[in-house]
């Protein structure tokens, strides 16, 4: 989750990092009220890069001005996103800019010190003078120190610099930060530092027991950011390119990744893929709700507009198989029985389905269901993949409904394509 | 490792729903679960296993324990694995997910002093088929062999243990790593592990997109592995999130504007290519792969 730059300037004053005077501008006409003297800037608070270059930074110089420039900013959208919020603060005047990070290197399992002696808005420069320092053990100010002699710096900058490092630090443990990043750190001709802009990341896992940090974020109006808080337990796998008629329902993102490799290779096109918790246990409900979880996804994915074919594929347990079978017939029996225009003539084509499979696949079943569904929505149809469980009885209640059921998962690829396809033609 | 059914295993966290449910199948499949912990409900039974308040209490009564299962909640992890490295226990499966990932910074830190063995986070565990389950491993896939299997994903292990076994390519060991995007061990501690286990004649890797030690892993395979080695990638469609990762590089991402999704499945593809490590393309393949690399 990453703050807005008002925000971390917030945590940087409090750890004491200097930053500006500046205030927080919610209206232009709070302008008027302006406690900081001009000159000023006022810079549009998104949660994205690349402000400065879109025109979400203006330099003004009186109230006028700042009104006109604060109109023009709240209604400049930056890679999409409106600001909520302005920030205006006091100008600077820079001899050196740096560029400070504190990191943790997922691939290490460390967190790491970046420094750039040349820092700014010159991407290509900062990323060429990046140092880097590994916090092996248990930081101290000497981790700190190493950064700052291999960005070149001499005297004392050493410490100056250092002890912003230290700082920033400090603050990364104390609220479980992703990324604490200053960029510049601008440096004045007497040698004194300040923090002109700050970007803080979140770790999502830790906001639990960061309730100021969780306020912040539900304060700062950021729609998108919101809704990634209050995840569901559905989750959804994203991919590029969705525009299919395969619907995917998997328990564990892994398998669904697999499953969706599978499609594609076979050259099938995926629209949707759902997941519900790999690690739920189905036979013991107290304690997640993986019932719940499949109901709603079969529910999401039915209801999508160009899906032709689902394929679930859940691997877990007997006793799990069994409930996943149940789960889905009694769905798809009750998407059946709900629909008004399935006539008495449908039910007995229905029942005797049950009784001869020969006859059932071709006509009664699958036409009985596409006939009543014409007039509400094209519902699906199911290739199923579960292993083991005593699943019989359940496959005899859904018979007369177009559910396909493979224990094999290259076959039930393969049956979930030629669906696909002949639902195209 | 050093796991057989004769291993004394402890549970963290025992009480908690999950945890007790666990412990019930473990027990059942032969796993020498002698004691439980969990603070405020020491002195009962669960399963005809002492629970304890503490974990030094329960290593002077049943101790010393060869390994531990932790299933507190993430918040509680971190405190859970300091307390059963101070009571020397070498082995930790952490079952809980979601653990903030500089509580792991710190762990990490300490069993590195330590050389305590870590699992996970958010790890299904380790199971050594007919013998030993430690962890919430659904054993219904798995059947005892000579194929060490490695994983770091989640229920697509199962996909490829039942691959294997309905091949008749029984497996010696079934690790999960975990998916959480720090975890302890590493494919490549595992791999050293596996080379030495006399019960293991070939090892299957199950990686999974996001991530980025593959290149290390595939060279140290070249390089130090002489048993088979046949790997299987899960996610070639679709894209990483963008968090994990190298930490230059995400920070040179984020400088030069919005970050472009890029799949690392590909790429961990080609670097065991490389390292002429074969790679499978469907769970279903990688049986014949095993079994054509044995006969090498």
């Amino acid at each position: 989750m990453d703050l807005l730059e008002y925000q971390a300037k917030e945590l940087f004053r409090e750890i004491g990092i200097p930053v500006l005077p500046s205030q927080q501008i919610d209206h232009p006409r709070d302008l008027k009220r302006l406690k900081i003297p001009y000159p000023v800037v006022l810079k549009s608070q998104v949660p994205t890069g690349g402000r400065g270059k879109a025109g979400g930074i203006r330099f003004v110089e009186n109230t006028i001005d700042a009104i006109a420039a604060a109109r023009a900013i709240f209604n400049l959208p930056i890679l999409g996103r409106y600001p909520q919020v302005l920030l205006a603060e006091s100008r600077y005047d820079a001899e050196k800019e740096f560029f400070l990070a504190v990191i943790l290197d997922y691939a290490l399992g460390r967190p790491v010190l970046l420094g750039s002696s040349q820092g700014g808005i010159h991407v290509e420069a900062v990323i060429e003078h990046m140092q880097r320092v590994v916090v092996e053990q248990e930081f101290s100010p000497f981790y700190a120190r190493r950064l700052a002699l291999k960005m070149g710096l001499h005297g004392n900058l050493i410490e100056s610099v250092s002890g912003i490092l230290q700082k920033m630090y400090q603050l990364f443990v104390q609220k479980d930060l992703d990324l604490v990043e200053i960029n510049p750190l601008a440096i004045s001709s007497t040698g004194e530092v300040m923090a002109l802009d700050g970007k803080i990341t979140a770790n999502d896992n830790a906001l639990g027991r960061h309730s100021e940090l969780a306020t912040l974020v539900s304060t700062s109006a950021d729609g998108n950011n919101n809704q990634q808080r209050v995840k569901s337990q559905l989750t959804e796998l994203n991919w590029t390119d969705t525009e299919g008629n395969i619907g995917i329902l998997c328990n564990g993102t892994c398998l669904a990744a697999t499953t969706l490799d599978l499609i594609y290779q076979a050259k099938g096109k995926p629209a949707s893929c759902l997941i519900v918790d790999g690690y739920a246990s189905w036979d013991l409900q107290s304690v997640s709700s993986p019932v719940q979880q499949l109901q709603s996804a079969l529910q999401q994915i039915t209801e999508a507009k160009d899906i032709k074919v689902v394929l679930v594929n859940i691997l877990s347990s007997a006793a799990a198989s069994q409930e996943v079978a149940e789960v889905i017939a009694n769905y798809l029996l009750s998407k059946v029985e709900k629909t008004p225009v399935l006539s008495a003539a449908d039910q007995a084509e229905r029942l005797t389905g049950v009784t001869s499979p020969s006859h059932r696949e071709q006509s009664s079943g699958i036409g009985t269901l596409h006939r009543q569904s014409a007039s509400v929505t094209e519902f699906p149809q199911f290739v199923i993949r579960v292993v083991g469980g005593e699943i019989d009885s359940t496959k005899e209640r859904l018979a007369a409904i177009p559910v396909h059921w493979m224990d094999n998962l290259d076959k039930a690829v393969a049956k979930t394509i030629s669906i696909a396809k002949s639902a195209v033609k | 490792m050093n796991l057989t059914p004769d291993s004394k295993v402890l549970v963290q966290g025992i009480t908690q729903p999950l945890a007790s449910y666990h412990a019930a199948r473990m027990k059942a499949y032969g796993t020498n679960l002698v004691a439980g912990v969990s603070a405020g409900q020491g002195g009962q039974e669960l399963h005809g296993i002492p629970v304890f308040d503490l974990v030094e209490e329960a290593r002077h009564q049943r101790g010393p324990f060869d390994a531990t299962i932790i299933f507190v909640e993430s918040y509680w992890v971190l405190d859970a694995a300091l307390e059963a490295i101070e009571a020397g226990i070498p082995q930790i499966i952490l079952v809980t997910g979601g653990i903030p990932p500089l509580d792991m910074v710190r762990l990490l830190r300490k069993a590195q002093i330590t050389e305590t063995l870590i699992v996970g986070p958010s790890s299904s565990g380790i199971i050594v088929p007919g013998k030993v389950l430690l962890g919430t491993q659904e054993s219904n896939f798995y059947s005892p062999g000579s194929i060490g299997l490695i994983s770091r994903a989640g229920t697509l292990t199962y996909e490829v243990a039942l691959a294997l076994t309905q091949a008749e390519l029984g497996q010696s060991i079934g690790v999960n790593l975990g998916t959480d995007a720090i975890v302890g061990s590493s494919f490549h501690q595992w791999l050293r592990v596996l080379a030495t286990d006399e019960n293991t004649q070939a090892i299957v890797l199950v990686d999974q997109t996001g991530g980025g030690s593959e290149e290390e892993t595939a060279q140290y395979i070249a390089k130090a592995i002489d048993k088979p080695v046949v790997a299987y990638v899960a996610g070639c469609h679709t894209p990483v999130d963008k968090q994990v990762g190298n930490a230059s590089a995400i920070i040179a991402a984020q400088l030069s504007g919005p970050v472009t999704n890029a799949s690392t499945a590909q790429h961990k593809v080609a670097a065991f290519k490389q390292a002429k490590v074969p790679v499978a393309e469907r769970p279903s393949q990688i049986p014949d792969l095993v079994r054509k690399a044995l006969k090498k």
